[in-house]
């Protein structure tokens, strides 16, 4: 499914790594600027992996998010030495409207990197990821992957079974839900009773022997080595300006000036390529295509 | 299962929470309340997943906890002509008291967890993780109760949904503001209270109708397999 | 040398008192192929169960089983999992992950083995397969074959001494049943693989395998080459299950070479027996319709193609009716159109004034949601509005006339495969169809289940209920069907009865037909056979 998009099919435990970093950076900075390169990051990546109907639903979903939060923000928050107007007798500072939009901002960013985690990473890598850290939990996992659509296609067939002898009615809610309830009980006592074969067939397969060693199809590959080094290196570079306090950045009681120390541009030029790797891989990938077509 | 070992690895990660609890005020000053939440709950539900990992544990009971968790993951379409109704805390609910505190506990967090591996994960999962994986394990040690009264049943079903709903909206605030806004919070929990009254509500009814049937099937497993 | 050996070996479960296995002897030479046979219950699965120590029951066991001369207790647990492999009945519960190439992995990850050598072995997997197209396929995209085949090969990837099979084709259509049998013949044949399989459907097996083991109530009653079994095991009813060839020649001589397969039998038939017609003729009768089907057309979605084509036929009132067909053509389809599952986007179908149908389903487990037979037969009256006292009545008629009242108390998952069928049958009777239709009534059935069903389906007619029946069971059809008809390119072809329907096929035929064509012409059941014989079935 996510085969076209170039930045899935790096190995999951690079791609876990990317995006690990981005969150944990983008939560942890109140930052505008670097918040702004998360955000146009995770945007930009987001627009070019969705079809025009995605992007304009997206639009359609974050814009009003971000607004409310930015709005509401100074309606609960007083703090700020620069009143713009009282509600209420309560003031509406400058500091608290600034800090509304880039909260707004900061979970904006985050829900988008986190979308673009579960685009990227379908349940084959993490299956690969959780293995090597859980493989007992992963076992579950791969069971419950596998019964969702068993489950499904069951209720269904209960439901018709049920159907073709007059015992499903759905005409008020309350026939519904007990219609409903009977076919669903019906279909825990299947998959309880029927789960003995599915543990019976996991235990002919050895499971009780120990030491299970989790494998995926995934395997690491050069430019997977490349793109955790790159990871690495400007994360590194990242984290090195947050601890030299070059991402510190206050609202209240006055907005900070923004740092334009040679140290800060290194930290936001490291950032900002970080968050802009995934879009720079699908752009290249797509000229690339454009390229081997034109030769044709 | 020995006891002595496990509890000591409990209390060495219980005693994790509050440490990371001071070394994120100390270090971010006091700031980044999101994060340190974020760390909490993960921490939270690590014992019970680390304990699981390093048990035996019969295939048997693995099938039934995998059954039960994709009960509650796909729950939620079976049941979709009922507006804003979830199955999981019901679901997690009956695995508590059927199956015991470590099930109910990982029923509740896998189910968090694997659901937002399909519906999406997003900044919650952590939350959900914790505050399903609770449930479940607070069912399970008032199993006994619960099972005797309906009337006991109905309240705690309720009342974990509204738990829960008041807990998410706890780390929304946090997320919103980087620290705990009172205001802030009565206004999000004003604006999600229909939806959590009809959360509250339908876990009720939905324990009500199948806690029983349910139940008596996974008794009847457990003593079918030995479990 | 023997691969695996029982000594004496029998075991009984901790709540019954009969044994389930009777002392049981058995030594099995490495590479040997063996079925086998017996009615449900006659303790086949736990013998099986017994021999892998994994999934051996609880309960008392005595004897000794050895595995490579070693006794059953020495063997390590990484032995024991990976040297004896076992594939068990249902395909849809036995998978364990979602994606082929895992479950190919799943075995030899449990045993721990590095990931390049897992790659190599479930590559090669796939390929002696044939499943490499579907590899990164979703489990649940893959039809019961495959499923059954992905089984096999997860378990082979392991590479298995001995391989054992609990009935694997009985929830298969019949291609993919010889499919899955011909796939086990390769791997005896090319890796040398010693197989021990548990089966009801003899047909395909016999002429392959190299000894039968046959059991009854738990002990073994036979255990030899096929031929043998056969000459011994004259008349017995074990022998319900065996090939048609050989049973015929059972009843008719049991002299000279024990015809297995359908060319063995025509050669038997053409030495032994001069050319005679079948004067067999089922005579016409007018009458009513019960059920009719103009013209229906049906697609599951807009745009996707016509699964119904056209269909048109017509069922009369008290007959048994057959459908046969390939599998995924839409025979299933016809039924619950029928039903009125779905509905047609254009035709008509009808049924006769105030007549009402009910669908018994192709997995009866589909019916059962309460802890006892009897509640559950109660649960369905309660929904029709039925008082209680009248409920436990009519619960009482029906349970008498299918038998079946010996297991009220029990739970409908703790009885056996047909008597499943029977408690299902009783709570689809219990709504009064006048039409039933039965979606692959013989499913997972063995022969005498099978028997036992078409009794009550005979008793039912008798009464007045019509009868619509879609199967592949071209032998359950030739046997107790009035009319068939075949099912095909979302049409139903004519109907005729089944002794026109049966001699004019030549390859959609019962086995009974193939055997006697061209010396009895019009005889399709082995009864047809043995009645020009001059000598009558007992």
């Amino acid at each position: 499914m996510n085969d076209r998009i170039t930045f899935a099919n790096f190995h999951p435990v690079s791609l876990f790594f990317y995006f690990a970093a981005m969150l944990v950076f983008t939560m942890f900075t109140q930052n505008p600027v670097l918040i702004l390169f998360s955000l146009v990051g995770a945007s930009l990546f987001s627009a070019a992996t969705s079809t025009r109907e995605q992007i304009f639903a997206d639009i359609k979903f974050y814009v009003p998010v971000f607004i409310v939060i930015s709005l509401t923000n100074p309606i609960f928050s007083h703090s700020g030495a620069t009143p713009l107007f009282f509600m209420n007798d309560n003031p509406v500072t400058l500091e608290a409207v600034l800090c509304g939009v880039d909260i707004a901002a900061m979970i904006s960013a985050v829900m988008l990197i986190c979308k673009a985690f579960s685009k990227v990473m379908e349940s084959e890598k993490l299956l690969c990821l959780f293995g090597k850290a859980a493989p007992k939990l992963s076992v579950v996992l791969s069971m419950s992957l596998r019964f969702i659509p068993l489950f499904k296609r069951k209720f269904k067939e209960i439901k018709d079974a049920q159907k073709a002898l007059g015992y499903f009615k759905s005409g008020s809610f309350s026939e519904s839900l007990m219609s409903n309830a009977r076919v669903f009980s019906a279909l825990v006592t299947w998959a309880l009773e029927n789960g003995a074969d599915t543990a019976d067939s996991i235990s002919a397969r050895g499971y009780d022997v120990g030491g299970r060693k989790s494998f995926a199809l995934f395997r690491f590959k050069k430019r997977d080595a490349i793109l955790m080094t790159i990871t690495l290196v400007l994360s590194s570079v990242t984290l090195v300006g947050f601890l030299l306090g070059k991402a510190d950045f206050e609202f209240y009681p006055y907005i900070t000036q923004i740092n334009t120390d040679a140290l800060s541009v290194i930290l936001y030029a490291a950032f900002g390529s970080l968050s802009l790797i995934p879009f720079i891989f699908e752009v290249k990938e797509a000229l690339h295509w454009k390229y081997l077509r034109s030769k044709i | 299962m020995k006891k002595s070992p496990n509890f000591l690895k409990y209390l060495i990660f219980l005693l994790l929470i509050p440490a990371v609890v001071f070394a994120g005020v100390a270090v971010f000053d006091s700031k980044q309340y999101i994060f340190i939440a974020v760390c909490v709950s993960i921490l939270a539900c690590l014992p019970f997943f680390y304990a699981f990992e390093n048990k035996k544990t019969s295939t048997r009971k693995l099938t039934v906890l995998a059954v039960m968790v994709t009960f509650s993951i796909i729950g939620r379409t079976l049941f979709s002509f009922i507006p804003h109704f979830k199955p999981v805390t019901a679901i997690v609910v009956i695995t508590g008291i059927y199956l015991g505190a470590e099930s109910g506990f990982l029923c509740g967090a896998l189910s968090a967890l694997f659901s937002n591996f399909i519906f999406g994960q997003g900044p919650w999962t952590p939350f959900q993780m914790f505050a399903w994986g609770l449930i479940g394990l607070f069912s399970a040690l008032l199993s006994k109760p619960l099972q005797k009264s309906k009337v006991l049943l109905c309240i705690f079903s309720a009342l974990s949904g509204v738990m829960y709903s008041l807990l998410l909206d706890i780390s929304s605030t946090l997320w919103y503001d980087g620290a705990f806004n009172l205001s802030r919070y009565a206004a999000l929990v004003l604006t999600s209270l229909p939806v959590m009254a009809v959360y509250a509500a339908s876990n009720a009814v939905f324990l009500l109708i199948l806690a029983k049937p349910i139940g008596q099937k996974l008794t009847r497993i457990k003593i079918k397999y030995g479990i | 040398m023997e691969i695996l050996t029982l000594k004496n070996l029998s075991f009984t479960y901790p709540t019954e008192e009969k044994k389930a296995v009777d002392n049981v002897s058995l030594f099995v030479k490495e590479g040997e192929f063996i079925c086998l046979c017996g009615s449900s219950a006659c303790g086949k699965t736990t013998l099986m169960r017994l021999i892998k120590r994994e999934l051996a029951p609880r309960g008392t066991l005595s004897g000794e089983i050895f595995f490579c001369g070693k006794a059953q207790s020495e063997l390590s647990e990484r032995e024991s999992a990976s040297e004896i492999g076992y594939v068990l009945q249902n395909p849809e519960t036995q998978i364990v992950t979602d994606k082929v190439w895992h479950e190919l992995s799943f075995g030899l990850e449990n045993l721990g083995y590095s990931s390049d050598i897992i790659r190599l072995r479930i590559g090669e997997m796939a390929n002696y397969f044939g499943i490499s197209h579907m590899f990164r396929s979703s489990t649940a995209e893959l039809s019961g074959g495959q499923k059954q085949l992905l089984s096999l090969a997860a378990i082979m990837a392991m590479s298995p001494k001995l391989l054992l099979l609990d009935e694997p084709t009985s929830q298969l259509d019949p291609i993919a049943a010889a499919d899955f049998i011909a796939t086990l013949k390769k791997i005896n044949r090319e890796l040398g693989t010693t197989i021990i399989i548990a089966e009801h459907r003899l047909e395909d097996i016999f002429p392959i395998a190299d000894k039968i083991a046959v059991m009854e109530n738990g002990a073994l009653i036979a255990f030899d080459t096929p031929k043998n079994v056969c000459r011994k095991l004259k008349d017995h009813r074990a022998c319900l299950g065996f090939p048609v060839s050989a049973r015929i020649w059972q009843a008719l001589s049991g002299e000279g070479e024990v015809p297995l397969t359908v060319r063995e039998g025509r050669t038997f038939f053409k030495e032994n027996f001069s050319p005679r017609k079948n004067d067999l003729k089922t005579e016409e009768e007018k009458r009513e319709t019960a059920l009719s089907f103009s013209d229906v057309y049906f697609r599951y979605e807009k745009n996707a193609p016509d699964v119904l084509r056209g269909v048109n036929t017509t069922i009369n009132r008290s007959e048994i009716f057959c459908l046969l067909g390939a599998n995924g053509a839409g025979k299933s389809t016809v039924l619950r159109a029928a039903a009125g599952l779905i509905k047609p986007y254009r035709g008509k179908i009808k049924t006769a004034e105030g007549a009402k149908t009910a669908l018994l389903c192709q997995n009866v487990q589909d019916l059962f949601l309460m802890n006892t037979v009897k509640e559950d037969l109660m649960d369905i009256l309660s929904v029709y509005g039925i008082k209680k006292g009248e409920a436990n009545t009519k619960i009482e008629e029906i349970s008498k006339m299918i038998g079946i009242s010996h297991l009220l108390e029990k739970h409908p998952y703790d009885v056996s495969g047909g008597e499943a069928q029977k408690c299902a049958l009783a709570k689809v009777l219990l709504t009064e169809p006048d039409i039933l239709l039965l979606d692959e009534p013989t499913k997972a059935l063995d022969p005498a289940a099978k028997k036992e069903l078409a009794v009550i389906l005979r008793a039912l007619c008798k009464k007045g209920v019509t009868i619509f029946i879609v199967t592949h069971d071209v032998e359950f059809a030739a046997e107790n069907a009035d009319r068939c008809a075949l099912f095909f390119d979302g049409e139903i072809l004519p109907a005729s009865d089944i002794h026109t329907f049966f001699s004019a096929n030549n390859f959609y035929t019962t086995a009974a037909s193939r055997i006697s064509r061209g010396t009895f012409d019009g005889a399709v059941t082995e009864s047809d056979i043995l009645r020009l014989c001059g000598k009558e079935k007992k």
